[in-house]
């Protein structure tokens, strides 16, 4: 396990995928938030209101690393990698799992940073709009970690999907399709469907997104997200795995 | 015992491509072994079936004594060559290496031997999709060879190389068997594994038509005929309805079943006239054709 965890470090690091996703991730976040300060009138708003737009950024970032994990595992099947990784690893569930704990780790650490950039740039340039920006308090630190969980679990939610499809180009416009396009959709006409679908469940990690009452509109509480979404990973993961065994590597 | 030990392996493809049917084979420490065939004859799909890549519909294949999954450190037993395109293009011929070093738990103090064993030690900072196809199957065979394995299975490694290349595997394969390793080799360019392999497996639609040392092998199949006539056509027509094997290439025939006598005697009954009549023991090329035109007939 250990062998396999320095490898998918290493795949990391030697690629430009994680670097390209670092910088899209940093830019979504830094974009949106440089341009907050720049047309801001000044004293319109206030501290907290301020960081909540300018770390709103952060929620496209989630979008980033779904992609990212997808890529992690489609492209071992685009490039022909897989052959050596299981070539090396022949038990195919261990590769699975260390792939689900590096992404998931990596999606966590993106989240992080771009919350960071997104405070920095908060302390260093609302000041200039005559708006001061106050330290985070718990209730901020604790949506921020929500936040980074949740990014965690979307990458590995990423990687499973990847394992399962394997088809780079289609798995990556068909979830963004789902994500971005059919869930919306089913929310919308049925909630109470819609607030079981696993990227609204993610969604619902970080907070109440279906109405102003979550539950009354059939949403689920926080806790219960968490446990649906590690169930969703869980269960793709599962599958992708029982597969991937049966699956012939030509 | 045998290093590699196929019994009754069968490989379906969906319903209809039986790509290898019911072969057994043993291949034999310290030997290096041609798998021959011509394309789609199912070497590569067998490779694959003794590595655990492809899952076999019947049969079973051990290597070593296990199953390839139930070696310890399997790419430090049995490294193998199956696919040259299976490298990120994006990043460096040590890098690539070293991801597969990584995943096998070996250590990076090989990934420079091992370039250097191929001859890329030059080229190891540059990205593969740098390569060319020679390069790139020369890093595969590196990447084979990572472990220091007792076992190397090689699936079409000449691909791609110039002849300088070739000649150099031939000189490298060689060395490894002298070194006590095991070699299985496949290819469909039989006169490139020639010079090289001590045993051999033929198969050809699947099936496995032939295995032993090549020496022996060669000795028991029918010598050829080599006729030069510029009435080549007409000879061909002769002999063929003599129930001979002739293949014809110009004014050159090559006649397996009569003696050398006796396509000399048909041709002077013929009329035909002959520039060149030699007898010539059989090379792999005819040997193959030869079972392979046995079985085709049965």
């Amino acid at each position: 396990m250990i062998a396999l965890l320095r490898a998918e470090l290493l795949k990391l690091r030697s690629t430009r995928t994680a670097l390209g996703m670092g910088i899209a991730a940093a830019l979504v976040t830094v974009l949106p938030a440089i341009l907050l300060i720049a047309f801001l009138p000044k004293g319109t708003i206030g501290g907290d209101e301020a960081r909540t737009i300018l770390t709103a950024g952060s929620s496209l970032v989630t979008y980033i690393v779904l992609v990212f994990g997808i890529l992690g595992m489609t492209g071992e099947y685009r490039h022909g990698t897989i052959t050596y990784t299981y070539l090396a690893t022949p038990r195919r569930g261990r590769v699975m799992v260390v792939k689900l704990v590096v992404y998931a780790l990596v999606g966590c650490l993106a989240m992080l940073l771009a919350l960071l950039l997104a405070n920095l740039i908060g302390v260093i340039g609302l000041p200039i709009r005559g708006v001061s920006f106050p330290a985070p308090d718990g209730a901020a630190l604790a949506d921020y970690a929500r936040q980074i969980v949740t990014a965690g679990l979307i990458t590995a939610f990423g990687v499973a999907l990847g394992a399962l499809f394997r088809a780079q180009v289609v798995t990556v416009a068909g979830t963004l399709i789902w994500a971005l396009m059919v869930e919306p959709l089913i929310v919308a006409f049925k909630p109470h469907i819609g607030a079981w679908l696993p990227f609204n469940v993610f969604s619902q990690v970080i907070s109440l997104p279906i109405g102003a009452d979550g539950d009354a509109a059939g949403g689920l509480s926080r806790p219960e997200a968490f446990l649906v979404s590690i169930g969703y990973i869980a269960a793709v993961s599962v599958l992708a795995v029982f597969i991937s065994m049966r699956r012939d590597v030509t | 015992m045998a290093v590699i030990d196929a019994e009754h392996l069968s490989k379906r493809f969906g319903k209809k491509v039986l790509a290898v049917d019911d072969v057994s084979f043993s291949v034999e420490p310290g030997t290096i072994t041609g798998f021959l065939g011509p394309n789609g004859a199912g070497k590569t799909t067998t490779l694959r079936m003794i590595v655990d890549l492809v899952r076999p519909s019947g049969g079973a294949v051990r290597v070593l004594g296990s199953r390839y999954r139930d070696l310890t450190r399997p790419t430090t037993r049995v490294g193998a060559l199956l696919d040259a395109s299976g490298f990120h293009p994006g990043r460096s011929g040590a890098n690539a290496l070293r991801v597969v070093a990584a995943g096998a738990g070996i250590s990076y103090d090989r990934v420079d031997a091992a370039l250097e064993m191929v001859e890329l030690g030059g080229a190891a900072r540059r990205a593969v999709k740098g390569y060319s196809t020679g390069m790139k199957q020369r890093l595969a065979l590196a990447a084979a060879l990572l472990g220091d394995p007792e076992v190397l299975i090689l699936d079409e490694p000449a691909n791609g190389l110039d002849p300088e290349g070739i000649r150099w595997l031939r000189i490298f394969l060689k060395a490894r068997a002298a070194e006590g390793r095991t070699v299985l080799v496949s290819s469909h360019v039989l006169a490139e594994v020639e010079q090289t392999v001590d045993d051999i497996l033929i198969i050809s639609k699947g099936k496995l038509l032939a295995q032993g040392p090549i020496s022996e092998l060669t000795r028991t199949a029918q010598p050829v005929v080599r006729v030069r006539s510029p009435q080549a056509e007409k000879l061909e027509e002769l002999l063929t309805a003599r129930g001979a094997a002739v293949n014809r290439l110009g004014d050159a025939l090559a006649v397996r079943g009569p003696a050398s006598a006796e396509v000399g005697e048909v041709a002077q009954s013929g009329g035909v006239v002959l520039h060149e009549l030699l007898t010539e023991q059989p090379s792999l090329e005819d040997l193959f054709l030869q079972i392979a035109g046995t079985r085709k007939e049965a």
